[in-house]
């Protein structure tokens, strides 16, 4: 059974619409969640824990219809959006005094162990934190009441590198086990490279595409090439770049053999996510 | 309930709340429109809701596992104690009043049991507004607070300017001097008291339904909200 399905959800504003978003996420896997500011990424997220109203669209958590139950699901779902900016001049152990009253599963232990691997001590208050710890304490929280699910909305952009890998092995060694999944938005793309086994990528407020990682990837290759070959294979390009030397660019890795006389590489996500925004400004 | 509580009082609660309990004095002031105390329980509500507007308490609140129905009855929890605590101390001001001072008011109705029924009508009137208007976009308290303190001063000119014309008139209307007799007054005799008792209740009934289906409208209105 999927930990998470979304089926078709849409939300209108008078200047943007998400529209028709649908995907699951079975246990045991992590999801990247990437698109370009605006895009939707938020959007989705929200829509998804009924924090915006959708205009239509379900969601199911764990097979529960979260809008039907929303606090039990709830109850699986540990969610973050960036650092952490509630009760500026509370200490961290009043507010996870009082979260963790909300939680059927809250895990002292593992609330502290998280403290201690994130360097966090509770007697500060969420104003003496720097922008990456609050970010820690944030992930502290949601990660402390045995979520099925982790929903995290830009959970790195605080974080330095070594912050940033710590956090991404958290991640790994909880999804490990095969009972939690975790769905994750970032404009990082690097951080998706190392542990996302799905890349749902949102472009416009759709979907853009929802495949594993590795199927995106080998849907494009890289290409580049002379000048002479650029406007006889301009149509094929899904979008380029003219340099001293020639061009480079994107192609669907279907159209390769149009390619032969130029170098071709692997795609790695953050190319295929400029190229294919770049696309639409062509 | 509990735990719903314990979150508004540790984490959204202003100091002013204690500060603002201090109005309950003003019913030792000889000749004074008491109701205007109920203001001041107001204006400590707005402090607590404007602090935890620059808290982001309504995001966090909805990130818990509640619902967004849940979100708003905590508010009306916390609001509710509190008038209700207020209630408790305006009571002994009463009385210490009635040991101190005997001259009857002349700015609007006695401190006197009855008051505590018109304290119940100005609290009624402060949740019918702002809680619904703060609900409505779920962030904007002052302008909630501008609409109901404008709602609860007109009460309050309504309400005392009735015991003024009551007290001005008891010699020439008869209700008025029942009112005079019976409401507006310490009450000196047992049916005098029942009389007043019976205000409160009213008051408090009064409180209860509006308070009520304030609720509901936040609830519908906050339902509509994007956080």
């Amino acid at each position: 059974m999927n930990l998470l399905s979304v089926k078709s959800l849409r939300k209108q504003y008078p200047s943007f619409l998400l529209d028709d978003i649908s995907f699951d996420l079975e246990p045991g896997c992590i999801m990247g969640f990437i698109g370009r500011n605006g895009a939707g990424k938020t959007t989705t997220m929200k829509a998804m824990l009924n924090l915006i109203k959708r205009d239509g669209g379900s969601v199911f958590v764990d097979g529960m219809d979260f809008f039907e139950n929303e606090s039990e699901c709830k109850q699986k779902i540990g969610f973050i959006m960036g650092e952490f900016n509630c009760y500026m001049r509370s200490k961290l152990k009043t507010i996870a005094d009082v979260t963790k009253r909300f939680y059927k599963e809250w895990d002292d232990s593992a609330y502290k162990g998280y403290l201690e691997k994130f360097s966090l001590d509770e007697n500060k208050k969420i104003r003496e934190l720097s922008a990456g710890m609050r970010v820690k304490f944030a992930l502290a929280l949601a990660l402390s009441h045995n979520a099925k699910l982790l929903i995290l909305d830009e959970p790195t952009s605080g974080l330095d590198p070594v912050s940033r890998n710590e956090l991404l092995d958290v991640l790994r060694s909880l999804v490990e086990d095969g009972t939690r999944s975790v769905l994750f938005s970032t404009h990082i793309i690097s951080d998706l490279e190392k542990c996302a086994d799905f890349i749902g990528y949102i472009k416009n407020g759709k979907l853009f595409d929802f495949t594993d990682t590795e199927s995106f990837r080998n849907k494009f290759m890289l290409v580049s090439g002379e000048q002479e070959h650029l406007e006889s294979l301009k149509t094929h390009l899904i979008s380029y770049k003219e340099n001293a030397f020639g061009f480079s660019g994107l192609i669907k890795a279907e159209d390769a053999g149009l390619f032969s006389d130029c170098r071709t590489a692997p795609a790695d996500l953050e190319s295929i996510m400029v190229y294919v925004e770049q696309e639409e400004e062509k | 309930m509990k735990k719903l509580l314990y979150k508004e009082f540790k984490l959204c609660m202003h100091p002013l709340v204690f500060f603002f309990s201090l109005s309950a004095l003003m019913f030792l002031i000889p000749s004074y429109v008491y109701l205007v105390a109920c203001f001041f329980t107001g204006n400590a509500i707005f402090n607590s809701m404007q602090i935890s507007n620059s808290n982001s308490d309504v995001l966090f609140t909805a990130l818990l596992p509640i619902s967004k129905r849940e979100a708003v009855k905590s508010k009306y929890l916390f609001v509710a104690v509190i008038q209700l605590a207020m209630m408790l101390v305006f009571t002994a001001m009463i009385f210490v009043h009635h040991a101190l001072l005997t001259d009857a008011n002349k700015a609007g109705l006695d401190a006197c049991p009855a008051l505590l029924g018109g304290c119940f009508l100005v609290y009624s009137v402060f949740n019918a507004t702002f809680l619904p208007f703060f609900y409505k976009n779920g962030y904007k308290a002052e302008r909630a607070f501008l609409i109901s303190t404008i709602a609860v001063f007109l009460f309050i000119f309504v309400f005392e300017g009735f015991f003024i014309a009551a007290g001005a008139a008891a010699g020439s209307v008869p209700f008025f001097a029942w009112i005079e007799n019976n409401i507006d007054c310490w009450p000196g005799s047992s049916s005098s008291l029942l009389y007043q008792l019976l205000f409160i209740g009213a008051g408090l009934l009064i409180y209860f339904f509006i308070t009520l289906l304030s609720y509901r409208r936040s609830c519908k209105l906050f339902d509509e909200v994007d956080i």
